[in-house]
């Protein structure tokens, strides 16, 4: 008779938790210990972490491949100008307004996209967004095609410069952290088992009675209003916007993409994994002009043919190592001896 | 070997928190640099669609920085450093490297130049936060306006200097009225982007001085950049038998356009367009269909104006970049070069070269002799808002010789001090 007993987590991720909130700590004082250039830094690692994030939660475990999320990036950003253009609010309070609009925006859109399957959806969320493109293009009230920039005065009301820094940071910050936070609860819980399986064989868990149209059509409301959310953010950093800037494919969603399937799809670290290499990779070679967008591509080959998992599904392999323990493991059984 | 799996799980944790904490680190070693140093960040588009403004940019780079190697501020000598940052001809980008530029490599002015995608969102981010930018290489009205500009109190730390729309309307006319056309109607295109805008706009733009000089705008509509069809456009153009072609489009849109209209047989005589005609290699691209557009010429070899920084003439310029690259001059390097003449002059007179307000006040005081013209903030007939000063515009046509493009300027109504070189033919 053997005991055998049920975790989700190891030693090693228990401790690998206590340093992460360390380090959650560490960061969330970052405004207190580090210059203004580094928090700049800091938050743009945290927008991408958290648009990262999202297309992960999507892509990798809802298995919606779309290629069409700076929809919801220029959303926000728009919707943000319009709240401080039209309705003088405070840029920062437009973020949950972007939010909770991105959400209800990602609804009718479900309900079109979600006729396609596999590739095709992959192109309809890109139509989609090129359609939003467009029509932000002809809306003269915010800039056209001209695209605008956000009133000195609107900005200069958020407070100093040092606060205000510390204010988007901090900002920022909540985003990712809220981002990685939520999608590691959803992750462990009864929705988070349904996308397990969906992600490792759709028809299967249909078959198992997985309600998979509810829950895709949840998770992506979810990344909608989260992508809305940072888009929000982001241009509340770039002080203009234009359709080209907001909409752009390259920005928010062709770097988000290299980043998860580089760091690793369909885990929890690979996009701070990738986030993280991501920045290393343009800190030090951005400066290469055409060369560095050519090691960007040539690097993402490389990575998804040697190891189709990504960096951290080396890690697991080797190691079967996880730091945000989402699934169950067996501990305590041998193989019977006779 | 369990003991072995820790250890690399703490060296990838500590990696990362360092990874996290180099900047920092990097960011302390560097500030122990001590001295009178002046930096200049450069912010400009040298690959992607803009690249063209940006062709020259590393050899005006090179000459500034040695030319800038003797200049004294208050009796000491200053160390200019010039810092380059490439936009990839996109605004999201060029909002960060101007971030870069004043947090990480602490710029105390920031230049800028080519297109509104990259003069609008360098300028923006230097006025929030509090550092002095000089710009060009944008028509101020997309620069001005564009940017929520109120003309009553204007900008606080950004300055720009280039011609304005009214400027190139001016010079339009001029052109048409030489070619001795007589049919009004006048073809009109212009994308949905800043310039098209603002150079179709109905009260601001083309359209109410054309009419004043008798000429009839046939106005289609804004079209999106990279369009690939503008069979609609051409159809009206032909109902309305114009004979004149003007606008505002990038290069690929007009090389669309100006095929499109070969097949279509639609075939213009004069054909006008701004900002896709400026360089060499758009027009050689062109082929035989290259000769005899014309278009706006803000700057040649052979404007009568020189150097404040290095002495040369606006030829002598044009002649020691084609010596040293063996590329053709274009436009944008005599704009560029100013950029600098100005920063340098700046350098020379600010009070104190560390504090942003004493940079602004020298650089708001500016009266400049440059490549390009006189510069001057301070109120005069050249300065239609505060922190803008027009330059001179003169308009002009390529015209192919042994099959290179040459561009000469047939008209010079709007700047007489600029000679003429040749006059103006037809197409065709």
């Amino acid at each position: 008779m053997q005991s055998a007993t049920i975790s989700r987590s190891t030693r090693a991720s228990r401790i690998a938790a206590g340093l992460a909130v360390i380090l959650v700590v560490a960061l969330a004082a970052a405004p207190w210990w580090t210059s203004s250039a580094n928090l700049r830094l800091f938050t743009e690692f945290m927008i991408y972490l958290a648009l990262a994030s999202s297309w992960n939660l999507l892509a990798g475990y809802a298995g919606l491949i779309s290629v069409g999320q700076h929809a919801y990036v220029g959303f926000g950003g728009y919707l943000m100008f319009s709240c401080v253009l039209f309705l003088g609010l405070n840029p920062l309070y437009a973020i949950p307004i972007a939010g909770v609009l991105g959400g209800l925006i990602a609804i009718p859109v479900a309900f079109f996209v979600f006729r396609l399957k596999g590739p095709y959806f992959a192109i309809g969320t890109w139509v989609v967004a090129e359609v939003f493109r467009l029509s932000a293009a002809q809306m003269s009230s915010v800039g056209g095609g001209s695209g605008l920039s956000i009133p000195v005065s609107a900005m200069r009301a958020l407070g100093s410069k040092s606060e205000r820094e510390i204010l988007i940071y901090l900002t920022a910050f909540a985003l990712c952290i809220g981002a990685v936070v939520v999608i590691y609860l959803v992750l462990r819980s009864r929705i988070g088992l349904a996308l397990t399986a969906i992600r490792d064989n759709e028809i299967a868990s249909l078959s198992l009675g997985v309600p998979i149209g509810r829950i895709k059509l949840a998770v992506y409301v979810v990344a909608a209003a989260g992508t809305a959310m940072i888009g929000a953010l982001i241009f509340i950093t770039k002080l203009r916007i234009s359709p080209d800037a907001a909409f752009s494919v390259n920005d928010w969603t062709v770097f988000v993409i290299f980043i998860v399937v580089i760091g690793g799809i369909g885990t929890m670290e690979g996009p701070i994994i990738g986030t993280l290499l991501y920045f290393v990779l343009r800190e030090s070679l951005a400066d290469l002009g055409a060369f560095y967008l050519m090691i960007l591509g040539a690097l993402a080959i490389v990575i998804m043919l040697a190891t189709p998992n990504g960096l951290w599904g080396l890690v697991v392999k080797r190691f079967d190592f996880s730091l945000f323990p989402v699934g169950y493991r067996v501990r305590g059984l041998t193989p019977k001896s006779d | 070997m369990k003991k072995r799996y820790t250890m690399n799980r703490r060296n990838l944790l500590t990696g990362g928190a360092s990874m996290l904490a180099a900047p920092m680190i990097l960011k302390a070693s560097r500030a122990s640099a001590q001295g009178a140093s002046f930096k200049i960040g450069f912010v400009n588009p040298s690959t992607g669609p803009l690249a063209g403004f940006g062709e020259a940019d590393q050899y005006i780079m090179t000459a500034a920085q040695a030319a800038m190697a003797g200049i004294e501020n208050n009796g000491s000598p200053v160390s200019v450093e010039i810092i380059y940052k490439d936009t990839q001809s996109n605004s999201n980008r060029a909002a960060e490297v101007a971030v870069e530029l004043i947090e990480r490599d602490g710029a105390d002015l920031i230049v800028a130049s080519g297109a509104p995608d990259t003069t609008n969102p360098v300028a923006d981010q230097c006025e929030l936060n509090e550092v002095p930018c000089i710009t060009t290489v944008a028509p101020w009205q997309p620069y001005f306006f564009g940017r929520n500009g109120d003309p009553a109190t204007g900008f606080e730390f950004s300055y720009h200097f280039f011609w304005g729309l009214e400027d190139v309307i001016a010079n339009f006319l001029n052109l048409w009225d030489d070619s001795g056309i007589t049919a009004k109607n006048v073809a009109g295109l212009f994308p949905n982007d800043a310039d098209g805008n603002a150079w179709g706009d109905p009260e601001l733009g083309l359209p109410k001085p054309l009419a004043a000089r008798g000429y009839n705008m046939i106005d289609p509509g804004r079209y999106q950049v990279m369009n690939n069809d503008f069979t609609s456009q051409i159809s009206a153009f032909k109902d309305a038998g114009c004979e004149i072609v003007t606008g505002n489009m990038i290069p690929p849109d007009f090389a669309t356009f100006w095929s499109q209209a070969a097949q279509q047989d639609f075939n213009p005589k004069v054909v006008t367009i701004g900002k896709a005609l400026l360089f060499p290699s758009v027009i050689e691209s062109l082929g035989a269909r290259g000769d005899g557009l014309t278009t706006e010429i803000w700057w040649t070899p052979s404007h009568p104006f020189a150097s404040s920084l290095t002495g040369e003439t606006a030829g002598q310029l044009a002649e020691g970049y084609t010596a040293a690259t063996g590329r053709t001059w274009t436009q944008p390097i005599g704009f560029v070069h100013a950029l600098f003449e100005i920063a340098a002059d700046v350098a020379r007179r600010a009070e104190a070269l560390d504090d942003a307000y004493s940079v602004t006040e020298a650089l708001a005081a500016t009266n400049l002799d440059t490549i390009v013209g006189n510069v001057n903030w301070g109120g005069g007939d050249l300065n239609p808002v505060k922190n803008v000063v027009r330059t001179p515009l003169v308009a002009g046509q390529w015209q192919l010789a042994d099959g290179k493009p040459n561009l000469v300027i047939t008209n010079n109504k709007e700047a007489p001090e600029i000679p003429v070189g040749g006059e103006m033919k037809l197409i065709g």
